[in-house]
């Protein structure tokens, strides 16, 4: 995929990232310590944004403590895996500094108590998991599966920040612990479903659960590494992870059980019908793995003690087989140059060890006896016993260990046993030690762990604590009856064995299944994001037309509608507007003001026009020179006669020029839409004009000139001491913006003088 | 005694919103110069208009007392010159504009964002 097959200069490890790999397996060192030496659970608190009411609150329980050895293990395996995998490949670097802050954001997300804070880091496994998908950026099919996983889980991130918030308020708080502790208060909330919802929507996207489930199998463009460790061990289950942490505070809901179990159930479901559609072995392996979560969210649904510690032990069981097969499926693609299970055969002559590991993990994954996956099915078959589950959920579950069964199957036998097809010039070879050491340690201790299920017992008896406060792990132990997991086992067996023999006629009648991709959620998914752009031009066409009246509307009406809204809704608290006559000369003045607004309406010659609007200002000046303004009375009157002698003597001039004859509109003379919008406009602004002069005035900075004026700026015409002194600035800022007009003026006059000349 | 300056106010703003929504350059400029004289009454009443004694402390005082309300005079002082240049330049720009293209349609105005030829149909690609 991304290296040259054969190529025995790649084989050398890449020291660098043998040496990276020892931050994380010292992290698991001392994690292992400190669980050994220290009582769980952990605490630590720190103000972080006090204004926000975040603080940076650590809670290290059971469950956290679980997840942080398998991400920091399997994370110091997958950087030594990748030391083998990358060798020599442009931008392991990267790879590897993108690891290991993915590492830093898991950890970060699952030792987090506060819920915004465990948000962000959430967050940020999904951007890293987009440039970690992303790394064969070249590749077209590689962009788009990047894309695809950031979309659908980001989507899902802002989903889940709703449900956090709105849990927050419901809960009072945003602390995990305390909400589990005060849940019984507040489970009778109306509005916990939309957060439960919302919240349920963030875990199934990241979970990949159905509707959702399609972004995981895509995401397989990513170096093997990366999907082992993303998409196999740690970042896909990060949703159950938050699911098994809230379910002690709402396991008792109908909702909780039903949504969890039904989505779980059919995600599990389709996942298997869907492995048995593949060729490639890491796309069987990531469907396999959506089945696996499937159960995981069935189990977390499920009521009961036992579903806790299912919950526990397969989360463990399945990191321990699942992450080696992906191991093996990066060995057979580096040394036999395809992952397609047609090509393979009989691969065991040429990699006796990967065939050795692929055999350990496979027989854990099917459940067979003597393997940690037999344990995590033993516990399974408990706690669905314990639960009286529908006999349809009982059914499909033996269905999906049955293709479980036959994907493990074809993951060891198909593929490195029976006959040898692999044309020789293909070169396959074993790889390199790091290549298979990860692997080989992985289900070394599946293997040990099955034997002896006791060394794994206290961190697993703890994780289901966490789930089920109250567990008892030894009394689900002793419930344990033999004779439903034999028959469960040899059922799933029979089932796997059935599927296995048959695997290419099931294949060759699943693959014309059509219908599944037709009308499953991906095909939905890429529609919409076909339609997007589309919409977009449409938008940007309708809104960017390029006609000036046109934007104007837009800009005006806008401003209406909002203005319109803000008067309706503070319509109730107006007082009444007190009504009385008004003084002769400002009635008059009201009445030239109006005369000459409404004449301009009715006026088509410009310069009857420029005179008629003319009459507003003049108006304007009179109505100030009545109401104590004489000042700018003086300036209206003086602008407005200046302005219409500057604006005639342009006009005149523009009549002459020859150019203008065809100036005449094409204008109705009545724009519906336009009158509609001015009145309307008009006629909000108004009744706010009228809203503010009913309230209480404030007239302390008036009043602060008035008394100001004469002993600090030594000057009795209060309105020039504000001018010049209290707002000199403000003054000079104006002199500059008429300076400014000017300049920009005075070219296009010239440049006008200029044109004329030359027509004439 | 403010209910007739509203009157006033909203005829000044609804026929300056009609003038500035119209396709005619002068026409527009014209609009929005007296959108500004309509503001510049807003602010003028809504500073209240309690007293017609100009505000000037009279040379026996030193304090300003039942006189106009001096701040938004000095505010709408300000706003007048500034819309004037304002208004001097738009209304050059619009000369000039129909001194360049012969009328002075808004509508036809576009040299930024030219019409799309004839039958053409913007791709989902090329928007990409």
């Amino acid at each position: 995929m991304v290296h040259s097959v054969g190529d025995q200069e790649t084989q050398r490890p890449d020291v660098l990232l043998l040496v990276l790999a020892l931050f994380p397996a010292s992290m698991f060192l001392v994690l292992l310590y400190a669980l050994i030496t220290q009582p769980l659970p952990w605490a630590a608190s720190w103000t972080w944004v006090p204004s926000l009411g975040i603080d940076l609150t650590l809670w290290v329980d059971g469950l956290a403590a679980q997840f942080l050895l398998l991400i920091t293990g399997i994370g110091t395996l997958v950087l030594i895996y990748a030391a083998g995998y990358l060798a020599g490949v442009t931008g392991r670097a990267r790879v590897a500094l993108l690891l290991l802050l993915f590492m830093a954001a898991m950890i970060g997300a699952v030792i987090s108590d506060h819920l915004i804070v465990l948000f962000m880091f959430w967050e940020l496994t999904s951007v890293l998991s987009f440039l970690l998908v992303g790394f064969s950026h070249e590749q077209e099919n590689t962009r788009r599966s990047a894309q695809q996983a950031l979309l659908v889980t980001g989507l899902g991130g802002l989903a889940l920040l709703a449900g956090f918030i709105l849990l927050g308020q419901i809960a009072e708080t945003y602390s995990i612990q305390d909400l589990i502790a005060r849940a019984d208060r507040f489970v009778g909330d109306a509005r916990l479903s939309a957060a439960l919802l919302l919240i349920f929507a963030g875990a199934f996207t990241k979970s990949a659960q159905f509707p959702f489930h399609f972004w995981l199998p895509n995401a397989m463009a990513a170096p093997t590494p990366v999907s082992a460790y993303l998409h196999s061990a740690t970042m896909v289950k990060l949703g159950i992870y938050l699911l098994a942490r809230l379910d002690a505070a709402f396991s008792d809901l109908l909702l909780w059980e039903v949504v969890l179990v039904a989505v779980g159930t059919s995600t599990a479901v389709g996942a298997a019908l869907q492995t048995m559609r593949e060729r490639d072995l890491k796309r069987i392996l990531a469907w396999s793995t959506v089945a696996t979560l499937g159960t995981l969210t069935m189990l977390v649904g499920l009521p009961g003690q036992g579903a806790a510690l299912a919950v526990a032990t397969l989360f463990f069981a399945h990191a321990l087989y699942k992450a080696p097969l992906f191991f093996v499926a990066g060995n057979l693609d580096h040394g036999a140059g395809t992952r397609i299970i047609d090509q393979l055969t009989g691969m065991r002559r040429y990699m006796p060890w990967t065939a050795a590991a692929a055999l350990l993990a496979a027989i854990s994954m099917a459940g067979l006896p003597l393997s940690f996956g037999f344990i995590a099915k033993d516990v399974l078959t408990i706690a669905k016993a314990e639960s009286e589950v529908f006999k349809a959920v009982s059914y499909a579950s033996v269905f999906v260990s049955g293709v479980s069964v036959a994907a493990a199957a074809v993951a060891a036998i198909h593929v490195f046993w029976g006959r040898d097809t692999v044309p020789r010039e293909a070169h396959p070879h074993e790889g390199s030690w790091p290549m298979l050491f990860p692997p080989l340690l992985l289900v070394t201790l599946g293997v040990l762990f099955g034997l002896a299920p006791t060394l794994v017992d206290p961190i697993l008896g703890a994780a289901a604590r966490a789930i089920a406060p109250g567990l008892d792990a030894d009394a689900v132990r002793n419930a344990y009856d033999a004779t439903p997991v034999i028959s469960a086992t040899l059922s799933a067996v029979l089932i796997g064995v059935v599927i296995y023999r048959n695997w290419d006629r099931m294949h060759a009648l699943l693959e014309r299944a059509h219908f599944l991709d037709v009308l499953g959620p991906e095909s939905w998914y890429w529609r919409k994001l076909a339609f997007l752009p589309k919409l977009a031009a449409w938008l940007t066409r309708r809104l960017q037309h390029g006609r000036l009246p046109g934007y104007v509307l837009v800009l005006i009406g806008t401003c209406s509608v909002v203005l319109f809204a803000l008067v309706g809704v503070t319509w109730p608290t107006w007082q009444a507007v007190e009504v009385s006559a008004p003084e002769l000369p400002v009635l008059l003045a009201c009445a030239l003001i109006a005369a000459g607004a409404l004449a301009t309406l009715f006026v088509r010659d410009h310069l009857v026009l420029l005179l008629v609007s003319g009459l507003v200002g003049y108006g304007s000046a009179a109505l100030f020179l009545f109401t104590g303004a004489p000042d700018l009375a003086f300036t209206q009157f003086a602008v407005e006669t200046v302005f219409v002698v500057v604006a005639a003597t342009l006009l005149v001039r523009l009549r002459r020029a020859p150019a203008t004859a065809s100036s005449a509109l094409r204008e109705p003379v009545l724009r519906p839409v336009a009158l509609v919008v001015s009145i309307t406009f008009a006629v909000v602004l108004t009744a706010l004009l009228l809203f503010v002069s009913a309230q209480p005035f404030d007239s302390t900075l008036s009043e602060y000139f008035g008394a100001q004026s004469v002993p600090a700026a030594h000057g009795r015409n209060v309105v020039n001491v504000i001018i010049v002194d209290f707002r000199a600035l403000d003054t000079l800022g104006e002199i500059g913006v008429l300076l400014f007009a000017l300049l920009a003026a005075l070219p296009l006059l010239r440049l006008g003088r200029g044109a004329r000349s030359e027509a004439t | 005694m403010i209910w007739v300056v509203a009157i006033a106010f909203g005829t000044v703003i609804a026929a300056g919103t009609y003038l500035a929504l119209s396709r005619d350059a002068l026409r527009c400029v014209i609009g929005v110069a007296m959108l500004g004289s309509g503001v510049n009454l807003l602010v003028f009443a809504s500073g209240r208009l309690q007293s017609h004694i100009p505000a000037i402390v009279p040379a026996t005082q030193t304090q300003l007392t039942l006189a106009a309300n001096p701040l938004p005079q000095a505010l709408v002082l300000t706003a007048i010159v500034i819309s004037f240049a304002l208004l001097c330049f738009s209304l050059v720009l619009a000369a000039r504009i129909v001194l360049e293209r012969g009328d002075a349609d808004l509508e036809e105005l576009r040299f930024a964002e030219p019409h799309a030829p004839e039958g053409y149909k913007p791709s989902v690609e090329e928007s990409q």
